[in-house]
């Protein structure tokens, strides 16, 4: 499983399905809806807004680009208590919303350092708590290949 | 209780570290009963059947229980845990099984 980070310097055997942030020419991260705006018109983007929430006439747009909105599990483990929950339920109403627009979406760790970093199985579960059924999931890791062009370490 | 009728359980193998070390046994628990309490909440704890059944204080692998149909939910608690008392902590899920034997 593909998963995006947003540091170097892994070891050989944890930069193992790991992409940089910084090498992929089309990943935007955007702090709130009014940022995220501009960027979703380009064409093909992963886009990240870290307070998930969007417009969905963005959602429409990033949509008709060829886009995908990023759900990050950074966002959660840096928050805690009663701010983390109404993370999570701003990410299943911006999930919703993707689904109703047709948005393409898929989740990734955006880990900021070594000790964010997560599992395969562990991110899966973090899709399914969102709300995100088999064939979503599936069909969101095959959107996070294809728009990540293969740039995977090795 | 008819078995028809019993809870049906995942049981998940699990590797716990405090700031790298696995920590002992009562400190071990405090962690692991703490985070799922403030995560699921009183009530979602009962539902979640949720018990540790066992810990190594050594290797610092342990067993864990939750009901069959929210083995993911307790997975991604188990992620959601980063620091404990200022030190960094984590819970990472090595395999589930329908069986304690199995694992």
């Amino acid at each position: 499983m593909v998963d995006i980070v947003l540091f170097q310097g892994l070891e050989t055997s944890a930069a193992e399905g790991k992409i940089f942030s910084g090498s992929l020419s089309n990943f935007f991260s955007a702090p709130d809806a009014r940022a995220a705006k501009p960027l979703c018109r380009k064409k093909g983007i992963l886009l990240h807004v870290s307070s998930c929430e969007i417009d969905e006439g963005d959602l429409l747009e990033l949509a008709r680009a060829g886009g995908a909105l990023v759900f990050s599990l950074s966002d959660i483990l840096s928050e805690s208590g009663f701010r983390r929950a109404i993370l999570l339920s701003k990410m299943r109403l911006a999930l919703a919303a993707c689904r109703k627009r047709g948005t393409s979406f898929v989740f990734a760790t955006l880990a900021k350092d070594a000790n964010e970093l997560r599992s395969a199985r562990e991110i899966s579960a973090f899709a399914a708590v969102l709300g995100m059924s088999d064939v979503e999931r599936k069909g969101a890791e095959k959107k996070l290949l294809s728009l990540t062009g293969g740039k995977v370490g090795k | 209780m008819k078995p028809t009728e019993r809870f049906k359980r995942r049981y998940i193998s699990f590797s716990l570290s405090l700031s790298d070390k696995p920590p002992a046994y009562n400190e071990a628990k405090e962690i692991v009963h703490s985070h799922f309490l403030s995560f699921f909440g009183e009530s979602g704890v009962s539902s979640l059947a949720f018990k540790l059944v066992k810990y190594d204080a050594i290797s610092g692998r342990g067993i864990l229980r939750c009901e069959r149909s929210r083995t993911d939910e307790a997975i991604f608690c188990m992620a959601c845990l980063a620091g404990w008392k200022g030190a960094i902590a984590r819970i990472k899920p090595l395999s589930t099984s329908g069986t304690i034997k199995r694992l």
